[in-house]
């Protein structure tokens, strides 16, 4: 009778352990060939391999049984891919902080590409709010208020910094992962494998720039809103337990599109391009405008690059 | 005897002579390696996206700008035969809720006076309404050398191909050009806010229970 209680409790709290081994007895059985047991385990995704060690037939084999998946949940049609890397691209993006007003445009813009969570509410980008004169002698991240909440921006006196992923050439989130769920691209974009990462939530810990977002709920994202157009180390929905964050929009850059957020920016703070090409916008940033990363001290040589125009 | 002082004699320089032949050889191999190397590198290194240069843009190409305002345009409408007042007034009837905030500029120094559908530069060359960035660069001419790079305005469509421009007046308004201040989005909500699904908050999640 106790244990029936303390059982009903857990139920209660929706952390079940009967439902637990229910799962994994299922699985045993599946694992046995047991045949009918098969629908609680799925024997493909149990195996996937890792997204660098699969060949491009199971990577495509995955896209569509992903796909298969979304529409079915969605009920509407989605084109999942997993676009390579461009060959002489590295990208870079820049950010002007003397146009930034603190609009947020951004925020929901990147929020509705890239399928985040509405409820529990994820969002990769925040726009932090500093005293003006305080922010020219010195900025300090920790002082940055997100939660600022005024009829109309720029707020008298205040000064915006939007932060997101800064794709740090030598990042400390990568470093850190245990089962290597996250790497850096080469066009430099730090990129995760959903169905790898454990949640252990290390590479959060480790990031110096609060830009990892964990999947403490089931994400939830209208029917009506959701994005089609994936990529497979993007924007794809994400399940419970799993880490995200800014991917400099994979799905769209890879094919020559801005990012969502340079797109949104009313005032045109945003700037994106590649680093190795000579006349891109970024580089004649760089070179032009008094240019500055965040946490420089650290050696994470990040590739998101604040200017003042 | 004196065939083995021969031999010894040659038997040292053959073997100095071996050497050199051999070090010669692997030198050679070496720079002909680094050449395969290079002649292997040439094609891949070429870039895979299609290039932009600032230089083969010289004209931009803007982006279709939205309508003029058939309210006031055609200027002539009204102003014709009228005799131009340069005087700096108080602005009256049509033109009493324009806000003038550009400087010290007063109508005329844009607007051709007794010719309003005209702009023209400071020389008195003619500028159209659709190619108006023509008048405010030659003032601006640092943003201008930013909006060519496409770093100074609003960019949309592709980082690859060519740049989508927009004229200044798409976002400022030449009579009073500095950005006025909209409406933010909502903020983010605070962890304490976020609920996980049903009625469990962050700080309230189970912990492993044993």
């Amino acid at each position: 009778m106790k244990r029936n209680d303390a059982e009903d409790r857990l139920d209660a709290r929706g952390a079940s352990r009967r439902k637990f081994l229910r799962g994994a007895a299922a699985g045993t059985a599946a694992l046995a060939g047991a045949p009918g047991a098969a629908q609680a385990f799925d024997f493909e995704t149990f195996f996937q391999k890792h997204f660098r060690e699969m060949s491009d037939e199971e990577i495509d084999d995955l896209n569509a049984r992903l796909a298969r998946k979304y529409e079915k949940k969605y009920g509407k049609p989605f084109s999942l891919d997993a676009t390579g890397p461009l060959d002489g691209v590295v990208f870079g993006y820049g950010l002007d902080i003397s146009r930034c007003i603190g609009c947020r445009r951004c925020v929901y813009a990147c929020v509705e590409e890239n399928n985040q969570s509405r409820d529990p509410e994820i969002h990769w980008i925040r726009v932090l709010e500093f005293e003006r004169e305080q922010a020219f002698r010195s900025i300090n991240l920790e002082e940055g208020n997100p939660y600022y909440d005024h009829e109309t921006v720029p707020a008298e006196g205040k000064l915006y910094l939007p932060i997101s992923c800064q794709h740090c050439e030598d990042s400390p989130c990568t470093n850190v992962c245990p089962t290597g769920a996250t790497w850096k691209e080469p066009d430099g974009i730090v990129v995760i494998d959903y169905d790898w990462c454990i949640g252990c939530r290390y590479c959060i810990a480790a990031c110096p720039y609060g830009a990892r977002h964990f999947n403490w709920g089931q994400p939830s994202i209208p029917k009506d809103e959701v994005n089609t157009d994936l990529h497979l180390l993007g924007n794809r929905p994400r399940p419970k337990g799993v880490v995200e964050k800014c991917s400099f929009c994979i799905q769209r850059v890879r094919k020559g599109r801005y990012p969502a957020c340079v797109e949104a920016c009313p005032v045109g703070a945003r700037k994106f391009g590649n680093l190795l090409d000579p006349n891109s916008e970024i580089r004649y940033l760089l070179k032009n405008k008094r240019t500055f990363v965040l946490k420089a001290e650290l050696g994470t040589r990040p590739k998101f690059f604040y200017f003042y125009g | 005897m004196a065939d083995d002082g021969s031999n010894g004699e040659t038997g040292v320089p053959v073997a100095i002579r071996t050497v050199t032949w051999i070090v010669l050889g692997v030198a050679l191999m070496g720079i002909l390696g680094l050449f395969a190397i290079r002649c292997e590198l040439g094609p891949e290194a070429a870039r895979a996206y299609p290039s932009r240069t600032l230089a083969a843009e010289p004209e931009p190409v803007l982006l279709p700008p939205p309508p003029i305002d058939e309210d006031y345009f055609p200027c002539m409408d009204c102003h014709a035969g009228e005799v131009p007042n340069r005087t700096r007034r108080e602005l009256e009837d049509d033109h009493d809720d324009l806000e003038l905030a550009h400087g010290d500029l007063w109508c005329h120094d844009c607007h051709t006076a007794g010719d309003y559908d005209r702009l023209h530069r400071a020389d008195d060359t003619a500028v159209g309404f659709d190619e108006s960035w023509r008048l405010c660069t030659q003032c601006h001419g640092k943003k201008l050398a930013d909006w060519r790079a496409g770093v100074h305005g609003k960019r949309t469509g592709y980082w690859w191909g060519a740049k989508e421009y927009r004229s200044c007046v798409e976002c400022h308004d030449p009579h009073s050009p500095a950005w006025k201040p909209i409406e933010a989005k909502r903020p983010p909500k605070r962890p304490a806010e976020i609920r996980l699904g049903s009625d469990v908050r962050l700080e309230e999640v189970p912990h492993e229970a044993e």
